[in-house]
Parts: structure tokens; C-alpha cells; sequence
């Protein structure tokens, strides 16, 4: 579990780093830029996002369950607050249909049998759970690297 | 026998999408951006959505490794229909075809009759081929 909370920090900084740099150079790009780099990544980072939550959270709760949902709509809301009108509605699909793909992945790499995997032993469930979150992890910093460089030119 | 039927339609597919990637380098000069965008999207996730399905098909024992190769499979098959344009067409096919290879094995595990859903996919496949098409003859 200490592998996976490092790995949300990680991802939570460099999502905010590109919210930054997005919200303080806004006005250098044209609408359909802003539309194409909102949409990569508020659906890959809340994807991710939506796949550590659903991990760390205790199974078999009520309270909390829908947070994995509610934190995808939040970051497609905040992407799409940037420039105007159609562009949020486009943050608050994507940001949704992240958080629930999410959230699925999540729930079936904690109980495989969900989806008829042949995984059995204890051991075999946690080391699959961990290569899937480093290599999401990896995803996206790949993915927010493309954005940033994209930025610069 | 059903192993060799299901390695033979992915050899198929491959052949598709190469044969559909090197027809659109020679038509590449017609295409504006907005219908760049929509290929590479749609060849992203289609490539992700039948090699996630083929491949859980015939190895099931093997989820993690799968979800690894098709993601990386997908990933470079929008960046590559992406680059035929420009910047943002490649970004956005790379993201999609991440997302749908993480997705698609989980549809092939839970699959009840796996012949009439691979021919069903094969069928939405060659649908969207012929609307790309017929959008590339128009433009």
C-alpha cells in the first residue's frame, strides 16, 4: 500500500504542475489546442487517479464508494472551467468515463474472480496489482511529459 | 483448432492495418485535420479493442502481460496514424489507445459465446473502415 500512495503523489504533483502551467498560459492557444490537451489529460489522469483511490480504499465500505466517480468529475470540471461553454461539457464526459473505467479495473484487480482471471494465491493477486499500478503510473508521466512538451513549442 | 482460427484473423488484422496505414500515407495530402483526428482515434482503439480480445482468447493465463502488449500495442498505433498529421492528432490517438488496451482484456475474460462477439467486433471494424472511405473520397 506504501508503493501505491507514493505513486498517487507522484501523479497528483505532476497533475497539478500541468494545471499550472496551463491556467498561466491559457491565452497563448487556440480553442481546439485547449479542447485536444483537456481531453488527453483529464481522461488519462483520472483514470489513474480513479484506480489509486479505488486501491486504498478499504473494501466493502459504503460511505466512500462513490468518491473514485466524484473525483473524476471534479478534475474534468476544472480542465473545463479554462475557456468557455462546450469545452466543459467535454471535461465532465471525459473526466466520468475515466473515473468509472477506473474504478472497475481497480475492483477487479483486487478480487480477480470478478472477471473469471485464473488467479488464485495471495501473492499472485499483489504482484499483479502492483506491476498494473507502476505501469499506469509510467502512462501517465509519459503522457503529461507529451503535454508539457507541448507547451514549450 | 479454434487456437489456429483465432491466430489467423489476428494475422488478418495486421495485415488490414498495415495495408489501411500505408494507403493513407499516399492520400495523406487530402486529409484535413478534423477527419485526421477522427482516423487516428478509431484505428487507435480498434487495434487495441481486437488484439485485447484475440489475445485473451487464446492465452488466458496470462492477464498482466497481456494488458502490457496491448496497451503498448495501442499506443503506437495512434501515435503512428497521429503523426501523419500533426501534433494534436497524435496526442489525442495516444491517449485513447492507452485507454481502451487497459480496458479491453477485462471484455475478453467475461465474454459467453467469444465466436459471435469476434465476428460482431470484425463486423463494427470493417464498418468503420468503409465509413473512413467514403469520408476520404468526399474530402
Amino acid at each position: 500500500m506504501l508503493l501505491i500512495s507514493v505513486l498517487f503523489m507522484w501523479n497528483v504533483t505532476e497533475l497539478s504542475s500541468v494545471f499550472r502551467m496551463f491556467k498561466k498560459k491559457h491565452t497563448l492557444f487556440d480553442d481546439r489546442f485547449t479542447k485536444t490537451m483537456c481531453m488527453a489529460i483529464t481522461m488519462i489522469s483520472s483514470f489513474v487517479l480513479a484506480l489509486y483511490i479505488q486501491l486504498l480504499l478499504p473494501a466493502n465500505q459504503t460511505g466512500l464508494y462513490l468518491l473514485p466517480i466524484v473525483v473524476g468529475l471534479f478534475i474534468g470540471w476544472k480542465f473545463g472551467t479554462i475557456i468557455k461553454a462546450p469545452a466543459i461539457l467535454n471535461g465532465i464526459y471525459n473526466g466520468t468515463m475515466g473515473g468509472i473505467m477506473g474504478m472497475m479495473l481497480g475492483a477487479v484487480l483486487q478480487n480477480p474472480a470478478l472477471c473469471n482471471i485464473p488467479i488464485e494465491s495471495e501473492a499472485m493477486i499483489v504482484s499483479n496489482m502492483y506491476s498494473l499500478a507502476i505501469f499506469a503510473a509510467c502512462l501517465h508521466a509519459l503522457i503529461s511529459q507529451f503535454i508539457r512538451y507541448s507547451f514549450r513549442v | 483448432m479454434a487456437k489456429i482460427t483465432i491466430l489467423l484473423i489476428l494475422y488478418v488484422d495486421v495485415c488490414i492495418a498495415l495495408g489501411f496505414y500505408s494507403y493513407l500515407r499516399r492520400v495523406k495530402k487530402i486529409i484535413g485535420f478534423q477527419l485526421g483526428m477522427n482516423i487516428s482515434i478509431v484505428m487507435g482503439g480498434m487495434t487495441a479493442l481486437l488484439s485485447g480480445i484475440l489475445l485473451i482468447q487464446n492465452y488466458p493465463f496470462h492477464f498482466t502481460l497481456i494488458t502490457v502488449i496491448t496497451t503498448l500495442l495501442g499506443l503506437t498505433t495512434g501515435a503512428l496514424f497521429g503523426l501523419l498529421f500533426d501534433y494534436q492528432t497524435f496526442v489525442s490517438g495516444l491517449t485513447n489507445g492507452v485507454i481502451v488496451g487497459l480496458m479491453s482484456p477485462m471484455i475478453g475474460t467475461v465474454i459467453e459465446m467469444p465466436s459471435l462477439f469476434i465476428w460482431f467486433v470484425h463486423a463494427f471494424f470493417v464498418l468503420c473502415l468503409i465509413t473512413i472511405f467514403v469520408s476520404i473520397k468526399r474530402s
